[in-house]
């Protein structure tokens, strides 16, 4: 379904013309669109929204913070900005329209538009379609939503949130034993 | 008249010791402990022990995950060949590439760092003898030339510098790996210890702890009260705010600090030897200030060149004189040839299954050690000489999530639980001297100091490569006995360099006409320069070399200090 032109449709009939802020005002209303958390410097608003909820799905919040929670957005940002090259920074962004348009097909309705239950069920079927092509050496190069997963586990586990308190992490561990029962060290080491 | 002769006394000291790292440091203590007053240059920035701006930061404090970013590509391209130097880390501890260039002929990898304490700062701390094995190959096999020494000679050594700057490991009894005077071992991992006895059972080959330079335990010795044990943080690249490894800040200038005879000048860059044709001696050094630009010049009865091997190289090529019209010393026609490394990136690894209720606590910046066997006793290959292999066993963090199929709830809560244990072991192999792998002066592209630079020709060949299909089958077999499951196997051989364990430009033998230095390490036609660096050696064995450097250093030091005394110098 197409909320734009439904809503533009609904205009003409009472008369009036909507205002694009306010179309975009309805539009939260129906759909709330999250609001960014911090101010992109590589992506667009709308390109960096995709990523912060594409973000969300692959690490949510549960009992303990989520990627969005601890900045992972913000880092995926930086990151591509700096470290890619042009050409990575280009095909990660060529995917990451390639995924929304995938979207569209599939559902009828951009990424963004979609309920929260169609936008998992989509990340999971692109990355699973992903992992399935890349494990059988199909894969050309890795795709948008591979690059979005190891730069959301990657961003997340060295936060300090998902180091420190997630996993664990010991800034000076004083010693070393080679075998120690998994019982007694709990959970996974961050480094 | 009068003025200059002022500033000549000014200038002159006892020694000069061109260069801080592994070599410089131990030239400078030893020279300095004996009495003599020792002027220390370095071509680049001062650091002090303790000025490791990275050490202590967590992950989250560094910026892109530690990654390096495409500016610092720009600058840093070649000194990233590695894969492992150029992060947010450890940047600073190696060169601007675009400030210090080279030409490769061939693909030649050459990782520096310009600063007081050298690669002593960032080198990776294995720390193995050479035993007769090595010493006698050359003799034996007719390669190149024979080392004008044996294990004897350097054995006491061996056991000085040892006990120094402490080593941690295990005591095997192998002809091939000389025992040591070493601290505590690190301990194993659960799959390392299942793997060294299986492969003891089926192959009879031994697997030890790494053998490495940190204090597993204090030293035995009161002079380095600076240093701590291990924390087991492995963060060591960035340098170690506890000393608990050794580098020569943490170390040896300390000790030539302490003595009140070391004048220690960074920024120093050496462009030459100064000759006196009438005196047959070298007095002196003309050195270029990095940051003013001056020119000054250094007077010294010994001169150490300690620069690293192709710095050293390229200082004794760009001394010219009448006597010397091809390079500083080199009568033989050697200094620049012979060029080795350790060939590595040759290997196996693999999935162990079960254990899954073991863990382990503290990251240690060590590995297993497996001492060569090829070429060993009766076993005889189709190539010279052998390699050994440094590896290890872990547990997969939550890297290998990003390949596995689970995501949202599912990945959080499979992160907790660490992956499966992996297994993996890569050789680094004897590189043999070969005459025409070489490095030349380019004396028509110089560097922003207008000195000449270095061109590269040097390659592997035949019997590296034959030798590294072992490398990488041999691992695949032993990994297969350790049990492991879905072994990968690699072999990357890069360029030479990637060891980052150059060595041969200035070999040392016992006759002058094919080789530039002495059995003390000696130029053979000028007795009072030293050269004590990688350049002097003879054949590269397959261990890691630096801990052969500082027992020659500090037996050329002790050699000069002698020979000074007696007034031959």
């Amino acid at each position: 379904m197409d909320r734009r032109q439904a809503l533009q449709r609904a205009g003409l009939v009472l008369g009036y013309a909507i205002s694009a802020p306010v179309i975009a005002g309805i539009m939260n209303g129906c759909k709330s669109t999250p609001e960014l958390t911090y101010k992109p410097v590589f992506f667009t608003e709308e390109q960096a929204g995709l990523v912060s909820e594409v973000a969300a799905i692959i690490i949510p919040k549960t009992d303990t913070p989520g990627a969005k929670e601890v900045g992972v957005p913000a880092f995926m940002d930086q990151l591509i900005k700096q470290c890619y090259k042009k050409e990575d920074q280009d095909r990660f962004l060529a995917g990451l329209a390639e995924f929304d348009d995938g979207a569209k097909k599939a559902y009828g309705d951009s990424f963004m538009d979609l309920e929260s239950a169609k936008q998992k069920e989509y990340v999971k079927k692109t990355h699973d379609a992903a992992l399935d092509a890349a494990k059988a050496g199909t894969a050309k190069d890795k795709p948008f939503i591979l690059m979005a997963k190891e730069l959301t586990v990657v961003g997340f586990y060295t936060s300090e949130e998902g180091a420190s308190k997630i996993l664990q992490y010991a800034p000076v561990p004083g010693a070393f034993h080679g075998c120690v029962p998994m019982a007694e060290v709990g959970k996974t080491w961050a480094t | 008249m009068n003025l200059n002769t002022e500033a000549q006394k000014e200038n002159t000291y006892d020694a000069i010791v061109v260069g801080t790292g592994i070599s410089g440091g131990w030239a400078a203590k030893e020279l300095t402990e004996k009495g003599l007053k020792t002027l220390v240059l370095e071509r680049g920035r001062m650091v002090k022990h303790g000025e490791y701006p990275t050490a202590t930061k967590a992950p989250w404090e560094l910026e892109n995950a530690d990654r390096p970013t495409q500016e610092d590509l720009v600058r840093q391209g070649v000194q990233n060949r590695t894969g492992y130097t150029v992060r947010q880390s450890s940047k600073h501890w190696f060169v601007n590439d675009i400030e210090n260039p080279y030409s490769e002929t061939k693909r030649f990898d050459w990782m520096r760092g310009y600063h007081v304490g050298g690669r002593s700062i960032t080198w990776g701390r294995q720390s193995y003898r050479l035993g007769d094995m090595d010493f006698e190959a050359n003799a034996k096999e007719g390669i190149a030339v024979d080392w004008p020494v044996r294990y004897k000679d350097m054995s006491p050594w061996y056991d000085y510098v040892e006990t120094f700057i402490g080593v941690s490991g295990q005591n095997e009894g192998l002809y091939q790996l000389p025992d040591g005077k070493y601290l505590p071992p690190m301990e194993m991992r659960c799959v390392e210890k299942d793997m060294k006895k299986a492969v003891w059972e089926k192959f009879g080959r031994v697997i030890t702890m790494g053998r490495t330079a940190h204090l597993t335990a204090p030293l035995s010795h009161d002079k380095s009260p600076q240093r701590a044990t291990c924390q087991y943080r492995d963060m060591c690249i960035r340098g170690c705010p506890f000393g608990a490894y050794f580098s020569s800040l943490s170390s040896t200038l300390i000790a030539a600090e302490a003595t009140g005879n070391m004048t220690l000048r960074a920024n120093s860059i050496v462009h030459e030897l100064i000759y006196d044709e009438a005196k047959g001696k070298a007095t002196g050094v003309r050195i270029q200030d990095a940051e003013t630009g001056e020119q000054v010049e250094y007077f010294a009865k010994v001169i150490f060149l300690c620069a690293s091997t192709f710095g050293s190289t390229q200082i004794l090529l760009n001394s010219v004189s009448k006597r010397f019209p091809n390079g500083f010393g080199n009568d033989s026609g050697e200094l620049g040839c012979n060029i080795m490394d350790h060939h590595l990136n040759a290997g196996a690894s693999g999935i162990i299954e079960g254990l899954e209720d073991q863990y382990y606590t503290g990251r240690r910046a060590n590995g297993i050690y497996i001492p060569r066997y090829r070429n060993v006793g009766s076993d005889k290959r189709d190539y010279l000489r052998g390699f050994g292999y440094q590896g290890g066993g872990s547990r997969q963090g939550w890297s290998h999530l990003v390949a596995e199929y689970s995501i949202g709830e599912e990945l959080k809560a499979s992160a907790l639980t660490p992956g499966p244990w992996t297994l993996g072991i890569g050789g680094f192999g004897e590189f043999l001297p070969y005459h025409e792998n070489r490095v030349t002066l380019n004396r028509d592209k110089k560097d922003k100091y207008g000195l000449p630079t270095l061109t590269f020709d040097a390659e592997l060949k035949e019997n590296e490569y034959k030798m590294r299909k072992d490398m990488v089958n041999d691992a695949a077999e032993m990994l297969e006995a350790a049990g492991a499951k879905n072994i990968k196997t690699s072999d990357n051989p890069g360029g030479p360099g990637l060891g980052i364990h150059e060595m041969g430009t200035a070999r040392m033998g016992k006759d002058p006409k094919t080789s530039v230095l002495n059995k003390f390490n000696q130029v053979h036609a000028c007795k009072n320069v030293f050269v004590t660096d990688g350049s002097f050696m003879t054949s590269s064995a397959c261990v890691n070399p630096s801990l052969t450097y500082m027992a020659f250093t500090a037996r050329a030091a002790d050699y000069a200090v002698q020979e000074l005394k007696k007034g031959n110098l």
